[in-house]
């Protein structure tokens, strides 16, 4: 469990998804990271029924990530989280009449997972109804719990194969009220996916321009 | 008129006593009678005062209470005649006898009186004494009745004691039993259980035993002591009893035997008042456990893969934890008739391990033993439950699930003890073999069993304070030791003897060099060069030489220390070239001032110099090349 820093890579000029994913295992590979399998997240949405007021109806993801294999997180965009078993997409289940689960918008991210001393990268495609849409990429820093600390680091590590594309210091890290020098959580990953995820989905409308 | 007068013939009760003894008013004789009597008559007062005196004397007394009463206490005179009262008792009898005599007489004429009967209940009379009679008899009757009742019952229950004796003490017996072993009746029988099912085994032995009565003796004979009215009969394959032994054993020269140990086999104290039938199911249970412990050993053996396989012969399983050492764990289940030949023996060495194995093996199998439980907790670890809500990531998972079996296990912990054992015994050895520098060992008293540290520290005797810079921490792991220095390096050493041994003396040599350079500081000499691997000189085959260069505080004299694993300590001294023996001519150095430079060296036998330990002698050669002031 380290500091995580999820990233969108825009794919490549006249490349598909695939390619450009391809090129950044090279990239990794030079560097000297070993493959160490798979990884998955995936987001599932769901709509708060029965809203008295005309207001657009609260969502709620869920989402599961297969480094933590047997829990599931709950989480508001921007709101709280919830970190549960796994048991939960059952209970979710059950609270069918308050809870609907919007089936259209399952996103998840699957990818290949490269680990480079104390580092892990994820790099995964975004796909959403079984079409590629963008690639994530996430870097962990296994041996540091607090942002703060290692993120000059990490951004050094992340130059180093992505480029022009490293992002900035995460909002999460900076919008919690404790400030950059507090532990992680897992929450932080996933609400680093579920805005990437949440981009992603916006993202179709707009070259799709009417489609909703 | 009647008159009740009774005759007074029986002593009078004065008193009764607590203890019942009554004391009688003592019969007054003839005499004290009439002197008694002769006091209360009073012949005086009456006319007709008789002279058959003694005659109505002899009447009186009976009639005398009665007159004395109604006449009261009014002529009470004492000092009168003595007969008075006798004289007046005499005349009133024979007004009344005159009364009478005409009352008859009247009565015979029948003209004036007649006399009529007066109806008398004849029960009144009668029945009081029968019906006290009677209720007296019916109630001993009933009291009788009872009483022979009560004997007639204590009787019989005697009877019965003495039949059902036997009966009785199976029943307590199987009481007894039955608080301490798991019993169930299945028709007429009684069957228990003796295998560790409810702990959670799944050892597909029944492990049912049946408790029998035992009949076969006669209540006439005296009673044997050890004799149990209750018997159990346990299933024929576990009879005798069974232990399982575990021993290491050598292959090759340089590793060193560990011994047998036997676990299990330990007889449980016959506790006082513990019958027979309790040893034999212990036994019997014992035969059990080794007999799945050796079944779950012997099936991970078959199917778990190790870079050398597992050899499972009969009921013996030999592995090979390290190339050249050998561990087989054999099953040793012997009947309890024929004595076993081999006289088992038992180095019975300090054994922390004996207790330590057998307490293992306890847990491991009780780990292997899924507990009951509820049927929506699921399999595994406890903590799994809070895997979800703390979200553990897989490496978490994984350190919590049970992947090795028992077997694997225990190679481990063997590994381990070898290692162990074998790494205290070189420590030992070179602590023993070399007196300059010194080797202490701290062993650390709390261990894992896959892990156990020592301190090792070199010091040289009497400078412990200034030459403490080689101190390692050794981790001795399952198959390889890490040694951790305390300037900061980290060396993973492989289990082999050589290599500890090797980096133990390679160790001692610098700590002689290290030595010498915290000496300087005290001493005031100033550290020209120190390395710690030279690179000139003979090549050492074990680690590297180091080497040092000191100077006296004036400049004048240089010390040089080389130390080697192998070569050895060699020492050169640098003297001023004034101090030279030939002392080179120069045209180019003329000046006198250069004379006073460090020029030519010559060694230092150290072995012919006095000290304990090098350090004292360097100690000494400072303390000799600095001059007093």
């Amino acid at each position: 469990m380290g500091v995580t820093c999820v990233c969108q890579v825009p794919v490549a000029e006249g490349k598909s998804v695939q390619q450009t994913v391809d090129m950044l295992h090279k990239k990794l590979e030079q560097l000297g990271a070993i493959k160490q399998g798979n990884f998955w997240v995936d987001c599932e949405t769901y709509h708060a029924t029965g809203n008295a007021t005309g207001q657009p109806s609260k969502l709620l993801y869920v989402m599961h990530n297969s480094e933590t294999p047997l829990s599931s997180m709950a989480l508001f965009e921007g709101g709280p989280g919830l970190t549960a078993d796994a048991n939960f997409d059952v209970l979710m289940v059950k609270l069918k009449s308050h809870f609907q689960n919007a089936k259209g918008h399952k996103v998840e991210s699957r990818g290949t997972r490269y680990r480079y001393c104390d580092f892990l990268v994820k790099i995964g495609t975004v796909a959403m109804s079984s079409s590629a849409r963008g690639i994530s990429v996430e870097v962990e820093y296994c041996a540091c719990v607090i942002p703060g600390d290692c993120w000059n680091l990490m951004k050094e590590f992340m130059q180093s194969f992505l480029g022009s594309s490293t992002p900035e210091l995460p909002a999460v890290f900076t919008n919690k009220a404790e400030g950059l020098y507090t532990p992680v959580d897992c929450m932080d990953t996933m609400s680093q996916y579920l805005e990437l995820f949440g981009k992603v989905r916006k993202q179709q409308v707009l070259p799709g321009s009417g489609v909703r | 008129m009647a008159k009740s007068c009774f005759l007074q013939l029986i002593a009078q009760v004065q008193e009764v006593s607590l203890d019942g003894l009554e004391t009688y008013v003592p019969l007054l004789s003839m005499s004290q009678n009439l002197a008694k009597l002769a006091q209360r008559i009073d012949f005086n007062q009456s006319s007709d005062s008789d002279e058959d005196g003694p005659e109505r004397e002899s009447r009186e007394p009976w009639g005398k209470p009665e007159p004395e009463e109604d006449e009261g206490t009014v002529k009470f005179q004492p000092s009168l005649w003595p007969w008075d009262s006798v004289r007046n008792n005499l005349r009133s009898a024979l007004t009344e006898m005159c009364v009478l005599h005409d009352v008859l007489s009247v009565l015979k004429d029948k003209k004036y009186m007649a006399l009529d009967p007066v109806s008398q209940d004849p029960a009144l009379t009668k029945t009081p004494q029968v019906f006290q009679l009677i209720s007296k008899k019916k109630s001993l009757a009933t009291a009788a009745q009872l009483l022979l009742k009560g004997a007639e019952k204590l009787t019989k229950s005697l009877a019965e004691n003495q039949e059902q004796r036997r009966q009785r003490d199976f029943n307590s017996e199987l009481l007894r039993l039955r608080s301490q072993w798991k019993l169930r009746k299945v028709g007429h029988k009684i069957l228990g259980d003796l295998s560790y099912r409810s702990a959670g085994s799944l050892f597909p032995h029944h492990g049912t035993f049946e408790v029998i009565k035992n009949t076969d003796i006669d209540l006439d004979k005296k009673v044997p002591d050890d004799y149990c009215p209750l018997n159990v009969q346990i299933p024929s394959d576990l009879e005798g009893s069974a232990y399982i032994k575990v021993s290491i054993q050598k292959q090759s020269a340089d590793i060193g035997d560990l011994g047998t140990v036997s676990l299990f086999r330990r007889q449980p104290k016959a506790k006082p008042g513990s019958q027979m039938w309790h040893l034999k199911l212990e036994a019997a249970q014992n035969v059990l456990l080794c007999k799945e412990i050796f079944a779950q050993l012997s099936r991970e053996a078959v199917q778990i893969k190790s870079q050398i396989p597992h050899i499972v012969v009969k009921n013996q399983i030999i592995s090979q934890p390290f190339p050249g050492l050998q561990l087989s764990i054999s099953l040793c289940h012997s009947t309890g008739e024929k004595k076993s030949q081999r006289a088992s023996p038992d180095k019975s060495k300090p054994d922390d391990h004996l207790y330590v194995l057998e307490h293992n093996l306890h847990q491991l199998i009780r780990e292997v033993h899924t507990m009951p439980h509820p049927a929506s907790s699921p399999f595994g670890h406890k903590r799994l439950r809070l895997a979800g809500p703390m979200a553990y990531d897989k490496a978490e998972i994984s350190s919590l699930q049970q992947s090795e079996g028992l077997l694997e296990k225990i190679i481990k912990q063997a590994k381990h003890i070898f290692l162990r054992s074998r790494t205290a015994r070189t420590i030992d050895s070179l602590a023993s073999r070399i007196e300059d520098p010194q080797i202490q060992a701290h062993w650390s008293n709390i261990n894992s069993v896959y892990e156990s540290s020592v301190k090792v520290l070199i010091t040289s005797q009497g400078y412990e304070q200034i030459c403490k810079s080689i101190q390692l921490q050794l981790n001795i792991g399952v198959e390889q030791i890490r040694v951790v220095h305390r300037d900061g390096r980290v060396i993973t050493l492989s289990h082999q003897e050589q290599e500890l041994q090797d980096f133990l003396l390679s160790q001692m040599s610098q700590h002689q060099v290290h030595a010498v350079q915290q000496l300087a500081k005290v001493m005031g000499w100033h550290v020209l060069s120190f390395s710690n691997h030279v690179g000139l000189g003979p090549i050492e085959s074990i680690g590297n030489a180091s080497a040092i260069t000191v100077a006296s505080p004036s400049g004048e004299h240089a010390i040089s220390v080389r130390n080697g694993p192998e070569s050895g300590c060699k020492v050169l001294v640098q003297f001023p070239r004034n101090q030279a023996k030939e002392l080179p001519k120069s045209d180019a150095v003329q000046d006198a001032r250069w004379t006073h430079l460090r020029g030519p060296y010559r060694e230092v036998h150290c072995g012919r110099m006095e000290g304990r330990n090098f350090v004292y002698k360097m100690e000494l050669l400072m303390a000799a090349l600095s001059p007093c002031p």
